[in-house]
């Protein structure tokens, strides 16, 4: 308790009272531009916290992380392109919306349910992180195998009609991941003799070119003479949340924030995967599953509240045990270190105060968000009015140089576009993008800890039967996968009943 | 000439094909000292053994079981909208492979400035602000970039 109250104390200061709403529009603004991230924004602002106080210091960062995993789901929702691999899931409900004429109601649900997802990670941080942490660490990996197994079933819920199609993507983005040097054995992988690839593909430039370039190639055939649509600009932010909507996310934001919260504080998963797995929970689970992926509210509140969860949820392995939730909380472990704060079980004996002042400051920071994000919400709303012809240019200047500057390399560029058309042409074949991107980020997952829990038992496959946790996972999929073929099926066969009937 | 297609039987076609490619690169390309049975190889295989599967499939469901489309080439399909709207598909794509090379040869503003005049040409803008401001917030990102991140555009 006087931990508690001495952190409250150095807590309540003006340099963190005005360091918070800078550092998280510093993070909105870097966390919206395609290519560059969170990551990179706490990177380069750290040399900046030198000289101020540990709390402060590290406050700072921590907002720039909430700000930039909320910023993402802004160019999200307005030209379908996540601005972190965090808000990929925010697509599938987000764009529909803006086409549907509901951008600021996207923007809005993103909003709150962003707040709302920080917010309670940060009570969970505060009052429940010691035991959540025992859990996760019981995570090995058959665990980490199953987990990935069970995002990549989310595919059957987003393959829509033809799961052949969602199927073949996940294929080719496990492949894609692949590319590269091999972490277990070194070897280098469809590289074909060029170093540039020995990287592999990173996953933002996957994202800009699957999403992004396709989005801006899928326009060609767009004539501003007859296809604009003249809005007026009053009726962009007349569209708002109704209470029955507020009311109808509830159970989206709730299962969003649980998941997010598990799953940030496994470590090495992340937002993104909280999101995916998220989304695919409250679909399966909806009485309406099939608006989810044409303008349906709940999957923003779903996708956002998860992955702004799983931002404290990734606070929780690193502040108790010392072991970093995903890639921003490692950058985030550097800078504790930099500061004289060493993370882990000795944190909370010896500098206990600073780490209550932290963890406060969180819900600070989520209180923040929806201040701070109040105010540009309505300003990037008006972003929809922009002419396309000129939107073109600027997402497809600020694509180039996003990518250019993930590893200053004109190859990132290269492997933009490359996305970018193949992406263009699948769509035109009905191929969804969403399946591509799950078998990029799940598979580099599923293949360590696949060859990692083999060599740990020897080459036996009942490795990832015998341990609970993985096989409940597994069931979790496999079933997942089940009951959405047999809801499709026995969908495609009323649709051909109904057909017959008519004719 | 008349042609009975899909989209399915396309897919299915070309990516059996590139599969199958790749696959039999394996070995070339992946070459591992590894002689456990779960190596390097495994997982690319198992991802281009199951892409060839699924578009094999793909492809007999586009042959067998989906509606086809009927294409006449004739001159009539060549002075249709589907295959004018195909040609400026192509010069879009175009435009953006060639930002591509300029933007390795001449950098970030040189190559930006092609794009800007090339992009609003291609969708016949006529207001000179659109240039303006596009080019402003094409030095806007150059400024943002290369003095605030620190990061050097080429």
């Amino acid at each position: 308790m006087d931990l508690f109250l001495s952190g409250l104390e150095i807590l309540f200061n003006w340099q963190i009272l005005l360091a918070i709403p800078l550092g998280l529009i510093l993070g909105i603004v870097v966390g919206a531009i395609p290519g560059l991230t969170s990551d990179l924004g706490i990177i380069l602002c750290i040399p900046l916290t030198y000289t101020l106080e540990p709390t402060v210091a590290i406050l700072v960062l921590l907002a720039i992380y909430v700000g930039g995993t909320y910023g993402g789901s802004i160019t999200a929702i307005l030209i379908n392109t996540p601005g972190t691999s965090a808000n990929a899931a925010t697509l599938f409900d987000g764009y529909p919306m803006t086409q549907n004429g509901e951008a600021y109601k996207a923007l809005s649900m993103a909003l709150y349910a962003s707040t709302v997802g920080g917010l309670i990670s940060a009570f969970v941080l505060l009052f429940a992180a010691p035991p959540i942490a025992k859990v996760t660490l019981m995570f090995g990996p058959a665990e980490y195998l199953a987990l990935a197994v069970f995002g990549l079933s989310v595919i059957a819920g987003v393959s829509n009609s033809n799961i052949l199609k969602g199927l073949m993507g996940a294929c080719i983005g496990i492949f894609v991941s692949t590319i590269g040097l091999d972490v277990i054995s070194g070897t280098m992988r469809f590289t074909f003799g060029n170093l540039q690839l020995r990287r592999g593909i990173d996953l933002i430039i996957a994202l800009i070119g699957l999403f992004a370039i396709s989005e801006i190639l899928m326009k060609a055939k767009y004539n501003p003479k007859t296809d604009r649509k003249i809005v007026d600009p009053a009726s962009i932010t007349r569209c708002r949340i109704s209470q029955k909507e507020y009311r109808r996310c509830r159970k989206p934001l709730t299962i969003g924030t649980i998941i997010g919260i598990i799953i940030g504080a496994t470590p090495g998963t992340g937002g993104g995967l909280a999101a995916f797995i998220a989304y695919n929970q409250v679909k399966q689970s909806s009485k309406h599953p099939e608006t989810f992926g044409k303008g349906e509210i709940e999957g923003v509140a779903v996708s956002e509240s998860a992955n702004n969860a799983a931002c404290g949820g990734t606070m929780i392995p690193m502040l108790t045990l010392g072991v970093p939730g995903d890639g921003a909380t490692a950058i985030l472990m550097g800078a504790f270190m930099v500061h004289g704060l060493v993370p882990g079980p000795m944190l909370f004996k010896e500098q206990g105060n600073i780490l209550f002042a932290i963890m406060l400051g969180l819900i600070v920071v989520n209180i923040s968000l929806w201040l701070v994000g109040n105010v540009f919400t309505k300003f990037y709303a008006h972003i929809t009015r922009i002419p396309f012809e000129l939107l073109a240019c600027i997402v497809l200047t600020f694509c180039a140089a996003g990518a250019y500057s993930t590893n200053n390399s004109m190859y990132d560029v290269y492997y933009i576009f490359v996305f970018g058309i193949l992406a263009y042409y699948l769509r035109l074949m009905d191929f969804q993008l969403v399946p591509i991107l799950l078998g990029i980020v799940l598979g580099p997952l599923a293949e360590l800890n696949f060859r990692r829990a083999l060599i740990l038992s020897d080459g036996s496959y009942s490795i990832f039967i015998k341990r609970p946790i993985s096989l409940a996972f597994l069931l979790i999929a496999f079933g997942s996968i089940l009951v959405f073929t047999i809801k499709n099926f026995l969908h495609q066969r009323s649709l051909g009943k109904e057909a017959s009937q008519m004719e | 000439m008349k042609v009975k297609i899909n989209a399915e039987i396309v897919a299915g076609l070309l990516f059996t094909i590139a599969a199958g490619i790749l696959f039999l690169m394996i070995p070339t390309e992946i070459n591992t000292l590894e002689t456990t049975e779960i190596n390097a190889q495994t997982v690319p295989k198992i991802a281009l053994g199951g892409l060839a599967i699924f578009s094999f499939l793909l492809f007999l469901q586009g042959l067998f079981l989906l509606p086809k489309k009927e294409i006449v080439f004739s001159q009539e399909f060549y002075a249709s909208r589907v295959f004018k709207d195909s040609i400026r598909s192509l010069i879009y794509i175009a435009i953006v492979i060639v930002y591509v090379v300029l933007f390795k040869l001449f950098g970030f503003i040189a190559s930006n400035i092609y794009l800007i005049f090339a992009v609003l040409m291609y969708y016949g803008a006529r207001k000179k602000s659109y240039y303006a401001i596009a080019l402003c917030i094409s030095a806007l990102v150059y400024f943002v970039f290369s003095v605030v991140l620190n990061i050097s555009l080429p």
